[in-house]
């Protein structure tokens, strides 16, 4: 397997006006590696990500997707690229199957091959009885999972995925993390950004912890870990020290 | 990934077959409704076009110049309309659109994503022109007894026309997007609306269409086309389309404008194209920077409705409510074209010429106070299903706070009646008065409209709260829920109601004024007949305002059960 890095953020930057949402982030994402992406809110993860996904432009900086440059080849890099947005749109008046099969096209799978392989993704991802069904009577589970076939639908070497679990409910969430384990078994590479700090710690080869823009931490969670200190088993209280403190002073006052 | 452009369009075909297939309550009665308007409508058109264009038959050449200068007029307008509209259209396809989100996140290219949202914003953009133009141009065909050609010449035109404005209109809003700082996108359909109307009411001051009821002499008629010609109307795609047309009536071919239309059109969708393939990407990130939006507190606002003596329960969902509204400048676009209409409703009223018939001024003067108040009451229930009606569905997903929070529906809904009420109130009332006073009709007859205005608005505006409870549509923007089954009841009850009050305060009134213009006694049955027909008015309008926020709250009530 080839070791070169199916995401690639180099020192990106986007400002709105004076404010510097992602300040010099720099991250890189191997085939089969699950990433994990960490932060407080409001700190640029999902900023980020949309950069990624070429939904804003950075400010400066460099990102490439299996070797293509998002600017320069911004369409070769999109094709290699499945994207899960914390607030994805789907067509209400659209069946599921008929949102997946457009979904295929728009990545130039057509023909015979697009039906079996909307077959696989419903099956996957347990939506196969609400294939005739339009969306606008799913669950918010269902619509997330639905998102999630849509990406994984052209095969994409990279994906990357903002907030996979929230919203799911344990079946749900076991079954996403077993997607993922599965597909990275395969040699695809994730970028994940989540706030469930177990489910970094369960799944994650890797790890960076953003906050106000910046990389503050990154490494696997055990390097993490050691920069915190080394003391603590969990990630939370870890997370808490890097990211500034629990509030768990200022709750009492309140309380 | 090379699948032609029009396969982007698919969901938006699949969704309306979908919608279609899967028909949701009153559906069919929405259908039946506005398909039979639409035909009334599209019939009246064609009717008026048809008999206009034989009335110009009989004025030989003089009538073939006035034709010519009345399509030049009438697609100088549309080019007017189809501009502004295809701004605002463009900036939703092209920017604000949710399902951007999934396409420009796919490989597609920025020139087929171009020619599908460009394909997109001419089918919006131009629809209400291509409806309102064919009867209009089939009209002057079967009046002038026109060959098939004029009909193929007709579409051949009227493509290549309504492509320039949207081209022009593309390449602006792109321009805009582009040049003002991120999230002004919406000000700028506030920049368009505002010059929109403002255009409308000057173009009309300075042409004057008054003029043209003073038909007695024949050189007014041609002044009064002249000033509609300039020296650069012959620039314009709306004057080559009309010459291009006129000729195809005639049985011949205009190649010299149909080519400059047919070119420009090319040209300008061949140089947005490349200006989208350019800058488009750079336009929608920086129409998805939300990092401060700017917003007013209403600081005055906050200390006027804390004095007013009302709870705090209602204090406090009146001031969400008008905080909403005056931050949400789509809103406050929408009432534009309506100001845009009162100011020129108004001015028609200043310019009327009543003298032109001396003998009838004081009554025909007096009947149009009727015609003041049944346009005012149109006005109203226009104004109160789009901003009224939608109320309760406007809560949305925030509901959830209402039903969870110590207040009584009924409070809830109260709330929301008062708050339609005052604008509303103020608004018709201003209009009625003003129109009276320009009109100088008899001072009994503005003290009745006057009163008649505070019965009608508490009506409609209890019935359009109380529908929109009975009716809500959680989730959908202000104008799905003002389209749909309970917002066309709305309206054709606020029609009916509007028609029978008028009808109950008109007719005992003008039989009332016409005994005292001839000079004859005023019976006690008279006076009897008016203060019968006033106060089953004023009953008509309480029962109505009372029995449905009633029904209203019970719904919302039964909406827990």
């Amino acid at each position: 397997m080839s070791m070169r890095p199916m995401i690639v953020v180099d020192t990106v930057v986007k400002r709105y006006g004076s404010f510097t949402a992602v300040d010099g982030v720099s991250l890189d994402v191997r085939p089969g590696e699950i990433h994990g992406f960490l932060g407080p809110n409001g700190a640029g993860k999902t900023t980020t990500l949309r950069m990624i996904a070429g939904l804003l432009k950075p400010t400066s900086g460099r990102i490439e997707v299996n070797g293509h440059d998002l600017v320069k080849d911004a369409e070769a890099a999109k094709a290699s690229l499945g994207f899960i947005p914390d607030r994805p749109f789907i067509y209400e008046k659209l069946t599921a199957g008929e949102f997946l099969r457009f979904h295929g096209g728009l990545y130039g799978i057509d023909g015979d091959g697009i039906q079996s392989r909307v077959q696989e993704m419903l099956d996957l991802f347990e939506l196969r009885r609400w294939e005739n069904e339009l969306v606008e009577s799913f669950s918010h589970g269902m619509k997330q999972r639905l998102v999630m076939s849509a990406a994984f639908l052209h095969r994409p070497p990279a994906v990357a995925v903002d907030e996979p679990m929230v919203g799911l409910d344990p079946r749900g969430a076991r079954l996403i993390k077993d997607v993922f384990r599965r597909m990275a078994g395969h040699g695809v590479g994730i970028l994940m950004s989540t706030h469930t700090l177990e489910v970094a710690q369960e799944l994650c080869h890797r790890i960076s912890i953003i906050n106000r823009g910046q990389i503050i931490a990154q490494g696997t969670v055990d390097d993490v870990r050691k920069m915190a200190g080394g003391e603590d088993e969990h990630l939370t209280p870890v997370f808490l020290k890097l990211t500034g403190g629990s509030g768990l002073q200022e709750i009492d006052e309140v309380v | 990934m090379t699948t032609p452009f029009p396969y982007l369009l698919l969901p938006h075909l699949w969704s309306s077959r979908n919608r279609a297939q899967r028909r949701e309550r009153g559906d069919l009665t929405r259908a039946v409704v506005f398909g039979a308007i639409a035909l009334g409508v599209c019939g009246a058109i064609f009717g008026g076009s048809y008999w206009l264009t034989r009335e110009l038959i009989e004025y030989a050449e003089f009538g073939d110049y006035l034709l010519r200068l009345g399509l030049s007029w009438l697609f100088l307008s549309f080019l007017a309309f189809l501009a502004f509209s295809s701004v605002v259209t463009s900036l939703s396809t092209f920017f604000l659109a949710d399902d951007l989100r999934v396409l420009m996140a796919a490989p597609v290219s920025p020139r087929r994503l171009f020619h599908a949202r460009f394909a997109r914003t001419m089918g919006q953009a131009s629809w209400m022109v291509v409806v309102f133009l064919t009867p209009v141009l089939i009209g002057i065909g079967a009046a002038r007894c026109a060959s098939p050609l004029y009909y193929v010449t007709a579409v051949l035109t009227l493509v290549p026309f309504s492509t320039i404005p949207v081209a022009f209109g593309t390449a602006a809003t792109l321009v805009l997007v582009n040049v003002l700082p991120a999230r002004r996108a919406r000000d700028i359909m506030m920049l368009a609306g505002l010059a929109f109307a403002a255009a409308i009411v000057l173009v009309l001051r300075f042409i004057r269409p008054e003029q043209l009821l003073r038909v007695e002499s024949l050189p007014d008629v041609t002044d009064f086309f002249a000033t509609l010609q300039s020296p650069v109307t012959p620039l314009l795609p709306s004057f080559w389309a009309g010459e291009s047309l006129f000729a195809g009536l005639q049985g011949g071919l205009d190649w010299m404008h149909a080519g400059a239309l047919w070119t420009t059109a090319l040209a300008a969708t061949l140089v947005v194209a490349a200006a989208s393939e350019r800058w488009h990407f750079a336009g929608y990130s920086r129409s998805q920077e939300a990092p401060k939006s700017r917003f007013k507190q209403f600081r005055l606002l906050d200390r006027l409705v804390h004095l007013a003596p009302m709870s705090t329960v209602r204090r406090q969902l009146l001031l969400k409510d008008l905080k909403i509204f005056l931050r949400d400048i789509s809103q406050i676009l929408q009432l534009l074209p309506l100001l845009a209409l009162v100011l020129l409703y108004l001015y028609n009223f200043r310019v009327l010429d009543l003298d032109r018939i001396p003998y009838m001024t004081e009554f025909v003067t007096n009947v149009y106070a009727f015609v003041n108040l049944g346009m005012a009451g149109f006005v109203m229930a226009t104004v109160a299903v789009r901003f009224v009606f939608p109320a309760v569905s406007a809560e949305g997903g925030a509901f959830w706070l209402i039903r969870t929070s110590p207040i009584s529906m009924r409070d809830f809904l109260w709330s929301k009646f008062w708050t339609g009420l005052c604008p509303v109130l103020l608004l018709t009332e201003m209009l009625t008065i003003a129109a009276n006073e320009l009109l100088g009709i008899d001072p009994f007859l503005k003290v009745v409209t006057a009163g008649a205005i505070v019965f009608m608005s508490f009506a409609l505006v209890g019935l359009a709260t109380g529908l929109g409870a009975r009716y809500p549509r959680f989730g959908a923007d202000p104008n799905q829920a003002a389209g749909s089954y309970g917002g066309v009841a709305f309206m054709i009850l606020a029609v009916l109601f509007v028609i029978v009050t008028i009808v109950l305060i008109g007719w005992p009134t003008s039989i009332y004024l016409v005994r005292r213009f001839r000079g004859q006694p005023i019976r006690t049955f008279d006076e009897v007949r008016i203060i019968v027909f006033f106060g089953a008015a004023m009953i008509l309008s309480v029962v109505t305002w009372l029995v449905s926020m009633r029904s209203g709250v019970r719904a919302l009530q039964k909406m827990s059960d």
